[in-house]
């Protein structure tokens, strides 16, 4: 394993008697773009700064390029970290908090000005080295920050939810941004973020945590079209999940009864579930067909639609079936235009099995 | 029609708010008042009055009113006077980077190493010290630092001293620091408290040693506190009459000594508001300065 840059190996975090995060087992590879993505309190941000040297481990090793950190002080580490409030320094200036990182390391002052205004120039804020940093906009002071990570050339950069002050326009902007720095550079961005979209936007793979465990870990398309688990299922996407026991198992695909009738799910691989069972199986709202009339044959769910959803070119509908239960539905916005479904009531959904993903009981 | 009445309704709404709004004003500088009147009584008018009064003079022991130099020339001619302006600058000056330095790894302890109840807590015992009279915790000091008090006692059992600590300068210095340290702590506490631990943190991610990290991040983010602190400390130190009276000997004499002596001698008052007039400009000046200094933008 010599490319893995970072490893967790066993790594317990606890505070008191709050475990923040527990036996979590994963590597980190030169040069990839890891998100870490989960609800507030999963412990995503825990296990960022035990990388930067922030919090110790409680047990367990967390490695850097072979070598054991847990002991090692922040100040030794080359882990810079983006904060959240970006954290700049407020009696220095722009170029100032740039040179800081360097300063520290003892490179003189003329080089190390020049590289600092080498970095602003670079996040095309060079115009702004002398400016205080509360004259700056929020864009630029995230370019500032980053600058100030940068410049000292680190083989990683850790990243805790940078974007989340920023206006939606901006924070599609930075996200583009961040992902050609990244390549550019060829460094490793570990990025802490609650935002679905700007993990899946910009990370090669995406950890999901939850309540300091990992929940899955893979890349956005893995993860948004085969959850490991329910928490996966309801946490990232449009998902409808739908349960009930096995009735039939040929292998490649079960029958499962549930109360709204017997769907055909074909299973992806690792599951082997036996008649009897109790099993789960997802279907993302952007994969189902929907109709006024009832299909032929096939899975199959008749509903009532409740409300709609709209957020430009897609539109979800909500729809409940028979038994109460809730279904969502991603569809074009011409596409439903086309329908005129609205004075019917009913409407039909269904799927093709090889669409749906099985993901055991929990 | 529905049309009027909308009409009515918004008229309605426009003139209600001014009416409350003139109202408001009216209550506003009513309440403004009782402080204004206050402080015009009882400290401007004092104030011009004591300035008046460094132009009157004394003839038989009779202040009479007048607009003569002779007070102003008198004490500014004399030795004894800058010798005690300068003293009390020197002493207060050093009770204010003694107290400054004492309290900072206590309120740096406060402020960044113990849970924030442990911090309450200690504010709250810091707080203390003030029930008590601050002549009594002066007098306190004499069972401590006399020739045959705590102190000495304790150091011949180790066969040293006695040292004379009471009526030195020495026992100004723990007199003023009586007075000023337990205040010091707690707003130096406070500024530190408020501090953004993330820049904290920001510093030693970008490889500053947590010592360097003090000086460099801790301290100019703190800065306006802790001038305001030692301020406060300087402001107290040199206006104390009780310190240098009592635990410094009274000589040579610091200008608030020397105020009492000249009212005492021949009812100088004129004279003493001279030294008042002095006192006051001079902690104009520190407060001036160290407000201007705390609150400028940036520090180079």
């Amino acid at each position: 394993m010599t490319d893995s840059l970072v490893e967790f190996d066993s790594v317990v975090k606890k505070f008191g008697d709050f475990t923040a995060v527990e036996r979590m087992n994963f590597t980190i590879d030169e040069g990839e773009f890891v998100a870490i993505m989960g609800p507030s309190g999963c412990g995503k941000t825990t296990t960022l700064r035990m990388l930067a040297g922030l919090e110790q481990p409680s047990e367990g090793e967390v490695r850097m390029q072979g070598r054991v950190m847990n002991a090692v002080p922040a100040h030794e580490r080359d882990t810079p970290l983006v904060w959240q409030s970006l954290a700049l320094f407020p009696f220095l200036n722009a170029r100032e908090n740039v040179e800081f990182g360097l300063q520290m390391r003892g490179v003189d002052a003329a080089t190390r000005r020049k590289r600092a205004l080498d970095w602003l120039d670079r996040l095309e804020i060079g115009e702004f080295a002398e400016r205080d940093i509360s004259s700056l906009s929020g864009g630029q002071k995230q370019r500032v920050a980053l600058a100030r990570s940068l410049v000292t050339e680190p083989k990683i950069l850790l990243l805790d939810e940078p974007l989340s002050a920023l206006d939606a326009n901006l924070v599609i902007r930075m996200q583009s941004m961040l992902t050609r720095l990244q390549r550019e550079l060829g460094i490793t961005f570990v990025y802490v973020t609650h935002s679905q979209s700007e993990a899946f936007a910009m990370a090669d793979r995406v950890v999901i945590m939850s309540r300091g465990r990992i929940a899955q870990i893979g890349t956005p398309k893995d993860i948004y079209r085969a959850p490991d688990n329910r928490f996966v299922a309801e946490f990232v996407g449009r998902n409808n999940i739908i349960s009930g026991k096995i009735k039939s198992s040929s292998g490649k695909s079960v029958l499962i009864n549930g109360s709204l009738g017997d769907f055909k799910v074909s299973l992806g691989g690792r599951a082997k579930p036996s008649p009897g069972d109790e099993g789960s199986f997802v279907i993302a709202a952007d994969l189902v067909h929907l109709s006024s009339k009832k299909p032929r044959a096939g899975n199959q769910i008749e509903c009532s639609l409740i409300s709609e959803e709209f957020i430009g070119s897609v539109v979800t509908l909500f729809l409940e079936a028979r038994d109460g239960s809730e279904f969502k539905v991603q569809i074009q916005e011409r596409e439903l235009a086309d329908m005129d479904l609205k004075h019917t009531g009913k409407v039909f959904v269904s799927w093709d099995p090889e669409r749906a993903h099985y993901i055991g009981a929990d | 029609m529905p049309v009027s009445g909308k009409r009515t309704q918004s008229a309605l709404v426009e003139t209600t708010p001014k009416r409350l709004l003139s109202h408001q004003l009216t209550f506003k500088n009513a309440l403004r008042l009782p402080i204004i009147i206050w402080q015009a009584l009882f400290f401007i008018a004092p104030l011009i009055f004591m300035v008046a009064m460094s132009f009157f003079i004394v003839r038989n022991y009779r202040m009479t009113e007048a607009f003569e130099m002779k007070n102003w020339l008198k004490m500014m001619g004399r030795d004894y006077f800058w010798d005690s302006y300068g003293l009390t600058i020197g002493l207060a000056t050093l009770a204010t980077l003694v107290v400054m330095t004492v309290a900072f790894p206590a309120a740096y302890t406060l402020a960044f190493k113990v849970s924030e109840n442990t911090r309450r807590w200690a504010v709250f015992l810091l707080i203390i010290p003030f029930f008590t009279s601050y002549l009594v915790r002066i007098f306190s000091w004499y069972v401590i630092l006399a020739e045959s008090g705590v102190i000495n006692a304790m150091l011949g059992y180790i066969g040293l001293g006695p040292y004379i600590m009471l009526n030195t300068k020495f026992g100004t210095i723990v007199g003023y620091m009586t007075l000023t340290l337990p205040l010091v702590i707690i707003l130096q506490t406070l500024s530190l408290a408020n501090i953004d631990r993330s820049l904290v943190e920001a510093a030693h991610n970008l490889g500053c040693r947590p010592w360097r990290t003090v000086f460099r991040i801790v301290l100019p983010l703190a800065r306006t506190g802790l001038i305001i602190a030692a301020v406060f400390c300087f402001i107290l130190s040199f206006g104390d009459f009780v310190s240098p009276y009592y635990l410094g000997g009274s000589k040579p004499p610091t200008l608030p000594i020397l105020i009492v002596d000249t009212v005492k001698s021949g009812q100088q008052w004129p004279r003493a508001a001279v030294v008042a007039v002095v006192m006051m400009v001079t902690l104009f000046i520190v407060a001036f300065g160290g407000i201007a200094a705390a609150y400028r933008r940036r520090v180079r």
